[in-house]
Parts: C-alpha cells; structure tokens; sequence
C-alpha cells in the first residue's frame, strides 16, 4: 500500500481514500475469512462464501470443525445408537464431513427472535378432555351437517350468508374499533357497513372490499380490546363446542355478543339468540372450509398443542398488529412491491 | 456509465461474495410455485394413476425447496443441541417425512386457487420474507415464505399462514413432548407417525 506523509493525511480528501481503502481492505479480508466456513469446503471462491447466519453459528459452536477434515460416511454416523438421555453428545467432533448439510451445527437462538407466542395450561387434563370432545364432535356431527347443507345451499349463496354475518357483526368492530383508538378503522368500518347494507343487498355482497373501493374488513374484537390495553391472555382454556380461548378472550367474547345487533332487541334472551346465530355461522363457515381442521390436525404430531399454540400466535398477531395487515416480522421495509399472478389449472384437479 | 455500473455490481459480488439482491428470493419461491403448478397442469399425469408419479414429482420440489436442516433446527431450537448427529440425522429425515406428507396433500387438494405474489419484506442480511396470498373462490388466505440464503441458493426454512408460523407451532409442540420424554422417544413417536401415514 502507498505510504502516506502527514500532510497528505490531514487532506480531507485523502483521508477519505485512505478510510475507504481501509474499509475495503477488512471487507477483503472477511470475504476471505468467509470463505473458511464448513459450507464452502473445497469449491471455488467464486460460488460465494456462506452467508453471515452460518459465520455466527460457527462462531458461536464451541467446537468449529476444519473444512478439510477427514471425511466419514454417514451411513457409518447414521448406524450408530448412543444412549439416548445423555448430556449433549460429542457433536462438533472433528470427524463430521464437511458436507453433512449443517447437521454438525448447533442451534443458536437469533438475535432479531420473534416474541415468544407462549401460554400457561394448567387446565391441561381438562383441556385436552374437551380438545378430544370438540374433534368427535366435528367429525360427527359439524362435518356431516355443513357437508349435507353445503350439498343442498351453493357456495356462492354460502358466501352471501357469510358476507352477512359479517356485515350484521359490523357494529362489534366499529366499537372495538373506537375503543382501540383505531378511529380511522372505525370510520372505514362504517364506511363498508354503510355500502354493504345498501349496495350489497343487506350485507349479502362484500362490495367494499373490492379493489375498487377497497375498504377491507377491520377486524377488531372486545379480547383484542383487551389485549391491546394490556390485559395478557392469562391461561389456555379449551371451552367445549367454542374451542380454544381463555379468561381474556372469554370476556371478550362474552362483551362482543352484547354488541351483536341481533340480541340488541332482546335483551333478556342474549344467550339463546347468540348461541342460534352461532350455530348457523359455525355451520355455514365450516361448510366454506371443510378439510382445513383435517390437514391442520393430520400435520400435528400433538394436535391438541398445535393448535393451542396456532391459536395464541394468532391472538397474538391480532393484540400487536390490530387486526390489520400483518406487520413485517422483521426490521427491513418492503424491497419490491411487484405483483405478479400465477394462475393454477382453470377448472382441472376437481377431486370429486 | 451501464457497463460501470455491471463491472461494478460484478466487482461488488466477487469482492463481497454476498449475492443480495431484491427480487431473487421472491424469484426462487415463485419458481418452484410454477413448477408445482406445471405438475399440477400436466395432462400426463391426470390419471388416477398417475397420482404416484405426480406425488413423486412433487416431493422432489419439496426437497429443492425446503431446507429441511434448518428448519428441523429450528423446529427444535433448543432441544437440538441435546440431540447427537445420529438423531439429528434421523429427527431430519423423519421431519421431512411427516411435511413432504402434508405439503403434498395439501397441493393435491389445490382446486382453484390463485397464488399473488405480494412483496419481498428483509428479515435479515440472509433472510427474507416472501409475501404471497392464495386466493380462493371464497377466501383469501396470506400465505409467507420465509427464506435463508444458503450456499448460493434460498430456501425455504418457515411458512406463516395467517399470521401461524410453522415452525414455532412445531417447536411448542416438540418442546412439550421433550418436557416429558426422552428424544429418543420422541423419534419413536414421528416413527410411528410417519408409517402411519
């Protein structure tokens, strides 16, 4: 590298240069340090050295394997049964091919991790009684009924009655909406009940939510409400027939059903009136989704904790993001807004 | 001053060795999305039996996909440190079992479904969130892939549907079972769920 004299130093301009060379430099010499990491082994520089994630793993891996250790098969590895409730195996052992895919690599918890969607169950026997209930009484009874009405009601009268009980809840959003501060959900939430109701024949059409007007569905509930004031979930309680929930969401449910429009003139049948207007939108939605509970539970090696745990990420999601659009989960913006359509098969894959 | 700016980015990727650039993990996903699509559409393997060879089709998308280390990594966060390599070997191949199932059977079921490619969000330097939304005759459903660039190519290490992310839905679940259970039990319980498949 040029020597510098002093003068030259003290020149702003040269100073820059010699900072900029400097940065370049390390930058250098980290692409080359990078280059060491177990993934890139003996291949040519030119397929790029491994990405930060994996320099942190190494680092961080108390053992940091050589990329030109000996190479053992891992049919070999793979044969071996240790004893099982051992402490932490020797892992990081140098004889671990370099081309294990990672397998070697401890796991380190990211420093940007997401917050924890965690809950106390210490109605656990309790819950996982009535979790096992509802389940017999989807397959038995829910699933057989929204089958036969989805046979006899098409989908798109179907989806008119779902467009309707979502547009007579409109009130229940509006509220929350006001009660979570929200005011400009609460105006577009009057804005979509107005044009629903009059345009969209009683709420039948969801005209609003057309990209030409485009006023989607504020989705705002009193547990949010709740949630947003600060209120935790508290514990899991899986109710029977009403699913997951807990003290939280139960008020809040409790709260919501005071606002539906339907039990507003009949004030001392609330109950009978909300449990009507629930089996027929149970029924109707389930008629819209059958096989959802199905591949969710067929993908579960716990069912019962998979969607104990959906169910507070969910709720979770819906306290900190307020029911709008999903917030970015990391710090970055949006690089690309490019909408590009990918269009399946028209009318093929018809399974019956 | 183009053909500055091309030796430039060239100089910049050789130099940085850090192939970043907006749009490409969106690109990959989108990508393996055709492909799926083209099985889907393929006239060939319309059949009933056919459905074989598409399954086989499929799961070898699946497998170019998904980063199957890493997301049994995570799926099992902590508790992977306490696994030895022989039963991270078999926890992964196990794992990939149990998903390629799902996910096959999922897209089996794909009828009319339009998939919309929404907008890239940067998690981090390697990591990136493709946001996409499936679109059904009577529902719209977000659909994020989450993807990490590893060896040159990004893949898939999380799906977030509706705000669900698998991943962590896995770790609770793992988690719960490893707070009773030995790992090697554990594999005995994804051994059992897989041939019961």
């Amino acid at each position: 590298m040029k020597v510098l004299s002093e003068k030259q130093i003290r020149d702003p301009y040269t100073m820059k240069w010699f900072r900029h060379s400097v940065l370049l430099l390390f930058l250098l010499i980290q692409g080359f340090g990078c280059a060491h990491g177990p993934h890139s082994g003996s291949s040519s520089a030119s397929s790029g050295g491994p990405p930060p994630y994996e320099e942190v793993v190494v680092a961080s891996s108390p053992d940091p394997i050589p990329p030109d250790s000996p190479a053992v098969s891992p049919e070999s590895e793979g044969g071996k049964t240790d004893n099982v409730s051992d402490s932490p195996a020797p892992l990081a052992s140098p004889e671990i091919p370099s081309n294990s895919d990672n397998m070697n690599l401890d796991y380190v918890e990211e420093e940007k991790a997401p917050e924890k969607a965690d809950i106390a169950d210490p109605l656990e026997p309790f819950n996982r009684a009535m979790y096992n209930f509802n389940d017999k009484l989807y397959f038995w009874v829910l699933k057989p009924v929204a089958r036969g009405y989805g046979k006899v009601v098409p989908e798109v009268a179907r989806i008119g009655v779902r467009n309707f009980f979502s547009n007579i809840a409109s009130p229940i959003r509006i509220v929350n909406c006001v009660l979570q501060a929200k005011f400009v959900g609460a105006v577009k939430e009057l804005g979509r009940f107005a044009i629903n109701t009059v345009w969209g024949i009683g709420g039948l059409m969801d005209l609003a939510s057309d990209n030409a007007v485009n006023l989607p569905k504020q989705d705002a509930d009193f547990g949010q409400t709740l949630g947003v004031y600060g209120l935790g979930q508290g514990f899991y309680i899986h109710w029977p027939i009403l699913g997951p929930s807990s003290p939280r969401d139960t008020v809040g449910m409790i709260g919501d059903a005071f606002l539906h429009p339907f039990t507003y003139f009949n004030e001392t049948r609330v109950l009978y009136v909300w449990i009507g207007i629930k089996v027929v939108e149970t029924v109707n939605t389930t008629s819209l989704s059958i096989g959802d509970y199905e591949s969710l539970k067929d993908a579960a090696v716990d069912p019962y904790v998979a969607f104990r745990d959906a169910y507070v990420q969910y709720r979770l999601n819906k306290v900190k993001t307020g029911g709008g659009k999903p917030a970015p989960s990391g710090t970055g913006g949006a690089i690309s807004p490019a909408i590009t359509e990918v269009r399946p098969s028209g009318s093929t894959e018809d399974e019956e | 001053m183009k053909r500055l700016l091309a030796v430039f980015s060239v100089f910049l990727f050789l130099l940085l060795s850090l192939p970043v650039h907006a749009g490409v993990p969106m690109d990959t996903v989108q990508a393996n999305v055709d492909k799926v699509i083209e099985v889907l559409r393929d006239p060939k393997l319309k059949a009933e039996s056919a459905k074989e060879t598409k399954k086989e089709r499929l799961r070898h998308i699946y497998d170019d996909m998904f980063d199957q280390v890493e997301l049994s990594r995570r799926a099992l966060a902590q508790n992977w440190n306490k696994l030895n390599l022989a039963q991270r070997e078999e926890f992964v191949n196990l794992f990939r079992q149990m998903l390629e199932k799902t996910y096959i059977d999922q897209i089996l079921a794909y009828v009319d479904e339009k998939v919309v490619f929404d907008r890239e969000v940067q998690l981090s330097g390697t990591q990136t969130e493709i946001q996409t939304i499936v679109v059904t005759s009577s529902k719209k459903i977000p659909v994020f892939y989450r993807v990490i660039l590893k060896g040159g190519g990004w893949k898939v290490y999380d799906v977030v549907i509706e705000n669900v992310s698998m991943v962590s839905n896995y770790r609770t679940q793992f988690n719960d079972i490893l707070a009773k259970n030995t790992p090697e039990q554990m594999l005995e319980i994804l051994r059992k769920k897989v041939k019961g498949q």
